[in-house]
Order: C-alpha cells, then sequence, then structure tokens
C-alpha cells in the first residue's frame, strides 16, 4: 500500500497534472491558430469590452433570460460548478498536502463546509443525468461519453466524501479518490470538461458578435 | 486529636499525590493537539511508549530534536522539556517547518520512507 500510495501521489499527480496543464495550453493554441487558418473574422469581430460585459452577465445567476427561464438549472449550476471548482482547492486536507510537499499554505475551508460542497456536487451529478436522460432538447446532443464525463466528475467527490467520513473500505477510498482525481485532471483538456478553458472564449466571442456586429442585447 | 489530624491531612495528601504520580505516568494515546484553536481533525493516534518498542526508537532526539540557529542539528541535545510549539510556530520561518508541516513531515515522512506505519489521512486522524 505504501508503494501504491508513493506512485499514484508522487509520478502519476506529476503525469496528471502536466498532461492537464499542457492539454489545455495545447488546445488553447491549437484553437486560436485554427480560427486564425480558417475564419480570421472571428478576430475582427471580437471586442474587449462586449466579450467582458457578456462573460460578466452569464456569471451571475438570473441575470439573462436564459437563465430566468430555467430557475432550477440555474440554481444547480452555480452551485455545481462553484462548489466544484471552490472545495478541492480550498479543502484543508489538500492544502496540508501542498504545504507538505512544497510548504505553500493559504487559507481553508471548514471541512463541515467542504463536506456540504461535495454533496451539492454528487446531487448536481445527479440532476444532470436525470436531465440528460429526461428532457428531449438535452437528449439530442447527448453521446455516450457525456454520461462517462459525469462519471468522471462524480468520482472524485464520491470517493472524497466516503474517504473523509471513514466509513468504507478506508485506505483503498484514499487510493481511488486520487486516482479519480487524476483521471479528471487528465480529462479535462480532451473533453467535453474542456468549457473549462473554453467557454469564457466562446462567451466573449459571442458577446461580441452580438454587441459589436448585430448592435443587438446581450439577452 | 493525633489520629483525626492524620485522617484529615495525611490521608488526602497521600491520596492526591498517587492520583498525580498515577496521571502523569498514563501512556501517551494521542498527539496532543491543544496548541491548534481550531483542530478540525481529531487528534493524531499516538501511543508514545508502544510507537517506540516498534519503532525500536532509543534516540529521543529522533523527535525531540533541536537545531541551532544555522539549521544544524545539535547531535548530544534533546528536547523532551519543551512543547513542539516553543520552536514550531502556526507558520513556518526559513527551514524551520510549521507545527502542522513539522508533524507530518516528522511521522508521515518518516512512514513513507520506512515503508511502515500509518501514512493515510485517516490512519492517524481517526475519527471516533
Amino acid at each position: 500500500m505504501v508503494d501504491v500510495y508513493t506512485f499514484v501521489s508522487g509520478p502519476l499527480a506529476w503525469a496528471a497534472f502536466t498532461i492537464c496543464i499542457g492539454g489545455c495550453l495545447y488546445r488553447l493554441i491549437s484553437l486560436i491558430v485554427l480560427a486564425y487558418k480558417k475564419e480570421r473574422f472571428i478576430f475582427t469581430y471580437m471586442s474587449f469590452s462586449y466579450g467582458l460585459r457578456s462573460i460578466v452577465h452569464w456569471i451571475t445567476p438570473f441575470a439573462t433570460e436564459n437563465w430566468r427561464r430555467h430557475p432550477v438549472l440555474t440554481v444547480v449550476t452555480f452551485a455545481f460548478h462553484i462548489s466544484l471548482v471552490i472545495a478541492p482547492i480550498f479543502l484543508l486536507s489538500h492544502i496540508v498536502l501542498w504545504e507538505e510537499a512544497w510548504d505553500l499554505r493559504w487559507p481553508a475551508l471548514p471541512d463541515a463546509l467542504a463536506d456540504t460542497m461535495a454533496v451539492i456536487v454528487i446531487a448536481g451529478c445527479i440532476f444532470f443525468l436525470v436531465r440528460r436522460l429526461k428532457l428531449p432538447e438535452v437528449q439530442f446532443v447527448t453521446t455516450a461519453s457525456d454520461y462517462v464525463i459525469l462519471a468522471i466528475v462524480a468520482a472524485p467527490f464520491v470517493t472524497g466524501f466516503l474517504a473523509y467520513h471513514q466509513w468504507v473500505a478506508y485506505p483503498y477510498m484514499v487510493i481511488a479518490h486520487i486516482i479519480s482525481g487524476e483521471v479528471m485532471l487528465v480529462a479535462i483538456p480532451f473533453t467535453r470538461l474542456s468549457h473549462m478553458v473554453f467557454s469564457p472564449l466562446t462567451r466573449a466571442y459571442m458577446g461580441s458578435e452580438f454587441g459589436k456586429v448585430r448592435m443587438a442585447r446581450d439577452w | 486529636m493525633k489520629k483525626s489530624a492524620l485522617f484529615t491531612v495525611a490521608v488526602p495528601t497521600l491520596l492526591l499525590l498517587m492520583i498525580a504520580v498515577a496521571g502523569s505516568q498514563e501512556e501517551i494515546e494521542f498527539v496532543d493537539n491543544s496548541d491548534f484553536s481550531n483542530a478540525q481533525r481529531p487528534p493524531s493516534v499516538f501511543r508514545h511508549e508502544e510507537h517506540n518498542e516498534i519503532a525500536e526508537l532509543e534516540d529521543c532526539a529522533e523527535c525531540h530534536h533541536i537545531y541551532d540557529d544555522n539549521g544544524q542539528k545539535l547531535e548530544d541535545e534533546s528536547s523532551e522539556d519543551q512543547r513542539c510549539s516553543e520552536c514550531h510556530e502556526s507558520r513556518s520561518s526559513g527551514r524551520k517547518p510549521s507545527l502542522t508541516r513539522a508533524y507530518h513531515v516528522n511521522c508521515k515522512g518518516c512512514h513513507l520512507k520506512q515503508k511502515k506505519g500509518p501514512f493515510l489521512c485517516g490512519e492517524c486522524h481517526v475519527k471516533q
């Protein structure tokens, strides 16, 4: 078990972070290069102020027409995404590991709050799963990979939640938690999870086109 | 008169002494975490005598060490009479690790190196 832990928390963690960051940079650069080659008009359409306006507009709950039309989705998606990003970064147990390895430290969430956020993420995954299965307009754009992605996202939170409470098979749960987190990191650049990097860009483009080209409202 | 003095003074004093002695020799079961004001995890399980017997630790200064100002470990000195927090503060300074980092690196670091003993969060910070 020591050797398994040393491996998954050492070389495997290095590989996962490298692939995640390197992969995101690669995807980003190749997207820009592709746009430059094939659809250069995009660069003339882009506007910093209209782009930023649209991003701010869309990351504010209920600010847009679309958010107001889907109140349940809005609440779930905001709670889900905030918890998904904030909980792992500000989790005490994670910070302790950064401190151990690099002597770095930053403020942590109380464990009880982080625990609640893990439950929110898991509940969010279930919500998105049901939504994909039930709503025809979502079904229409769903492929098998979307279910796999939901599982990839849920796994680190389910195993982390169980490991934190030390309920079942504790050592195995921690190892499963580390591996599932690494799988998620690696999946970010190469699956739909890449919207983590791309969504500000697509939002900024749409905002720019609506504001600068069509002279329309940002709905 | 003399007999009652014996019972009102000597016997309770003796009893108190016995309790104090028994208390001081009680085996350490957990790391004393009273220096952490807002501890989020249960104190680390640590049976001092049992640990040192299994680990075949003779040298107290392995954990109860003293470093000089240049970061050199003083070989013949040890610090059992001090609290860890007298040197290790809540934040690291220079090469001196913070109190949490000192505990984690000292305990877990050795366990990983020796491939013996607990090394996962919940193996030491066991929820009751």
